[in-house]
């Protein structure tokens, strides 16, 4: 468990788990704009904002934990009732929700987040719940205790005490926590008397630093349940001994006295002294509480409070008798008050954080594992043995084991784009706030699962589009309500597989593309010749034309140099397509397709002059063999095939990567349809084709930068190395920039 | 003649070891134990000044545990424990 510096292991851990628990508030505070008004919803944000507090504290992030405390704070009050989440305190809140994530990322790379962009945000919530004292968190250990009449006690509502015998064993600081904390949560509770049993505490030689000997017992007077309280030893299950009973006896003798505190046998304690009350928050509690069961209390504490000397020796077989799956298990005698229903647990599934290089590394020995595999399976055709003996039908199964292994290993780097959506939520937010527009987003599929990589570098590309969106897309408030339209537009941000890949859709319910003017700009920035007979699709596409703008002036949001070129340019890097559907007065959807992996790919091997090279599948329709009659001479160095009623342009993939001239006669060649983005095709002439299999994808970007028409390489079962093809890269640069103007092409004639 | 021995700021699981090392070799000397520094108390470091206060009372030796901050008196207060605890009984102040 020695690991160099495990405080930065924690601080790291810390860090992952705040971003669950941003999460977690996020997602509590949409539901809470979707109309959910559950006690629960309100508790997970509120826990979420608490959690972050607390192990900031534990850090000394002192700026997080000032923002997290003020936000708790309005939290509490709604969730107490006293405040109402209209909608403009939920905006609010999401915006206090950024402004929370920002500081946990400064603190996390260790910036100084600037005051102005944290202080509005504050004093907005200070608004909310009025002045409050800047010094909340005054450690105030010692509980008010009050002696109280004992002829009146009916007429107090008192909250039940429970008795917390806790012990961590060594695991637990391993594991990075600290009971302190824990001890501290239990505080924020409700009131506490703490003691502290040192009876285990060796001499100093015989110390194991890193192994546990301290243990507690804590008296806890709250109005929460016996679940609230042990869900603050959650994080420490099975790394501790602990037992939580409801106890209203005095505190039973025999731990240890500790010095410089009076032993608890020499305080006298009476009935009334018992009594604690707690203080005023959990005095306020409107809930009256029935005491009398308290007087049935007694019993099953009395073998404990037999003697003195027996009483740590009890308490020492209570919890050797405890295995910690039992912690629970101690019955309270009779809840003096019905417990809260019981907290909604969202069946959460057991999870392992997994270092991301070991994933990489378990990727790539996959990848190596495939190749040799079939390596392994070309030897074998190669040794000639026969189909049915049992070397090949074995490897028939290990090549079934291997794709097996390949997709889980893949599914293990996929992850929800719901945090990616999350983000983009916050896009929507702050760039309406700016444009001064009303702007709901809706996410449809968050569950659906990618590969981390794609997610990552998807994020800038979606940033952008949305901001587009809520800039250019959705029209001014005004305009919308004159067009008979709901006064807040919407932002709709949908995911979902769809034959191997994932599709994402940016759509709006805006105004839809105003393809007249997108079509003058482009003439006036000669991006097309005047007057040029242009299809809606294509004035379209004009929108990713680099250096196309139709703002007519620099927003802050949109145009920052970011052209909708860059976008489509970070997609197709992905193996994406970018495409735009527009119908005026309703609205743009921008539909991306993405492969669901970086890793591999499922692949047409060809052969084309001697060179092997790879076709991804996904762009292949379908592949035909040429007859002389199909071919059409085009001008004087082109051809185009005529494929059933309609003709593409022809290309013969040898000769477009330099491999050889154009070939005499192409009568009997083996033809590839390919797909373009715009949805019209091309056709690619090669060699033969080989074979149709998965391969591991190599990049090459690092080493030699981008080919034009090359997406990436592979190794092959030969272990020769073979070159994986971007079509669409291939056929712009074989296009030249207007498909149409064909001469350009250096095509068989 | 007492020896003095300053706490580190956080007396966490990585700061127990060695400690317990920088204790131990002062045994059988009356220490005073500066606790000025100590921002953030762990029981892993709690539990190594608690032995040592144990041994020390054994040794019929005295370590006197000084200066804490209020912070630090207010992490004690949170497990139980007042600063005096971390002194030995005979010590002489």
């Amino acid at each position: 468990m020695t690991t160099p510096d495990p405080m930065a292991e924690i601080r790291a851990s810390f860090f992952i788990e705040c971003e669950e628990l941003l999460e977690a508030l996020q997602d509590g505070l949409s539901m809470i704009d979707d109309g959910a008004t559950d006690d629960e919803t309100v508790n997970v944000c509120f826990r979420a904002v608490h959690s972050i507090k607390g192990g900031a504290g534990a850090f000394g992030l002192d700026e997080l934990v000032r923002f997290a405390h003020r936000y708790e704070t309005v939290l509490d009050e709604v969730r107490g009732g006293r405040l109402a989440p209209e909608h403009d305190a939920l905006l609010l809140f999401m915006r206090a929700a950024d402004v929370l994530s920002d500081i946990v990322r400064n603190c996390r790379d260790g910036i100084v987040t600037d005051p102005d962009a944290v202080e509005p945000t504050l004093r907005e919530l200070e608004a909310l719940t009025g002045a409050e004292e800047e010094e909340e968190e005054v450690c105030d250990f010692q509980p008010m205790t009050l002696s109280l009449d004992i002829g009146i006690p009916d007429t107090v509502e008192s909250d039940p005490t429970y008795e917390i015998i806790f012990r961590p064993e060594p695991e637990l600081f391993q594991s990075g926590n600290e009971p302190l904390f824990l001890l501290s949560a239990l505080k924020e509770i409700g009131s506490v008397e703490t003691e502290c049993d040192l009876s285990n505490i060796p001499d100093l030689s015989e110390l194991d630093p890193e192994g546990a000997c301290l243990g507690w017992k804590i008296r806890l007077t709250t109005d929460r349940g016996q679940s609230e309280i042990e869900e603050v030893f959650e994080f420490v299950e099975g790394l501790c001994t602990l037992k939580v009973s409801e106890s209203n006896t005095a505190p039973a003798a025999g731990l240890v006295a500790i010095p410089g505190l009076p032993p608890l046998e020499e305080s006298p304690i009476d009935d009334a002294e018992n009594e604690t009350v707690p203080d005023q928050r959990t005095q306020s509690t409107d809930t009256p509480v029935d005491i009398s069961p308290r007087l049935t209390l007694g019993l099953p504490d009395a073998p404990s409070a037999s003697s003195e000397a027996d009483a740590s020796k009890t308490e020492d077989d209570n919890s050797a008798g405890l295995s910690t799956s039992e912690k629970a298990s101690t019955p309270a005698p009779t809840p003096p008050k019905p417990a809260k229903p019981p907290v909604q647990a969202t069946a959460t599934k057991a999870t392992v954080r997994v270092d991301l290089e070991r994933i990489e590394r378990l990727v790539n020995l996959v990848g190596e594992l495939v190749i040799n595999q079939a390596m392994l399976s070309q030897s074998v055709t190669q040794a000639g043995i026969p189909a049915n003996s049992p070397v090949a039908q074995g490897l028939e199964e290990f090549m079934q084991l291997t794709r097996d292994i390949q997709d889980s290993v893949m599914m293990i780097r996929a992850q929800p784009v719901k945090s990616m959506f999350q983000r983009m939520a916050r896009i929507v937010r702050e760039s309406s706030a700016s444009l001064d527009k009303r702007v709901r987003l809706v996410t449809v599929g968050d569950t659906t699962e990618v590969d981390r990589t794609v997610i990552e570098r998807l994020a800038d590309p979606l940033t952008h589009m949305i901001r587009n969106a809520v800039d250019h897309g959705l029209e001014e408030t005004s305009k919308r309500v004159a067009n008979g339209k709901q006064e807040e537009g919407c932002i709709t941000l949908s995911a979902a597989h769809r034959s191997g890949r994932v599709i994402i859709e940016v759509s709006d319910d805006g105004a839809g593309i105003n393809r007249e003017k997108v079509r003058t700009i482009a003439e006036e920035k000669g991006l097309v010749p005047i007057g040029q007979q242009l299809t809606d699709a294509e004035i379209d596409a004009l929108l990713f034309l680099p250096g196309f703008s139709t703002a007519k002036t620099v927003s802050n949001l949109s145009g920052r140099g970011v052209g909708m070129d860059v976008v489509r340019k970070s997609i197709q890097d992905l193996g994406g397509r970018v495409n735009i559907t527009s119908t005026p007065g309703k609205g743009t959807c921008f539909s991306i397709s993405l492969p669901l992996t970086l890793a591999v790919l499922d692949g047409m091997v060809v052969e084309a002059a001697e060179e092997t090279l790879v076709v991804p599948l996904g762009s292949i329709v379908e592949t035909l063999k040429v007859r002389h009659d199909d071919m059409r001479a085009m001008g004087p160095n082109t051809q185009v095939l005529q494929i059933r009623d309609s003709f593409v342009p022809l290309m013969d993939l040898g000769v477009e990567l330099g491999f050889r001239e154009p070939r005499e006669d192409y009568n009997g060649s083996v033809v590839l349809l390919i797909s373009l983005e715009d949805g019209t095709r091309s056709a690619i002439i090669v060699d033969t084709i080989q074979e149709q299999r998965q391969v591991v994808i190599k990049g090459l970007q690092d080493s030699y930068g981008h080919i034009p028409g090359i997406a990436a390489a592979t190794i092959l079962g030969d272990g020769q190395v073979a070159l994986i093809l971007d079509p669409v890269d291939l056929m712009k640069n074989a296009t030249g920039k207007t498909r149409s103007t064909l001469s350009q092409l250096e095509l068989a004639g | 003649m007492s020896a003095e021995l300053a706490l580190p700021a956080r007396l966490d699981l990585p700061a127990a070891k060695p400690l317990a090392e920088d204790i131990i070799a002062l045994r059988g000397k009356d220490i005073r134990v500066v606790a000025s520094d100590v921002t953030h108390l762990g029981t892993p470091g709690l539990q190594v000044l608690l032995a040592a206060v144990r041994s020390w009372e054994a040794d019929g030796k005295t370590l006197s545990f000084s200066d804490p901050s209020d912070s630090l008196t207010e992490q004690l207060a949170l497990c139980g424990l007042s600063p005096e605890a971390l002194s030995t009984s005979t010590q002489e102040v």
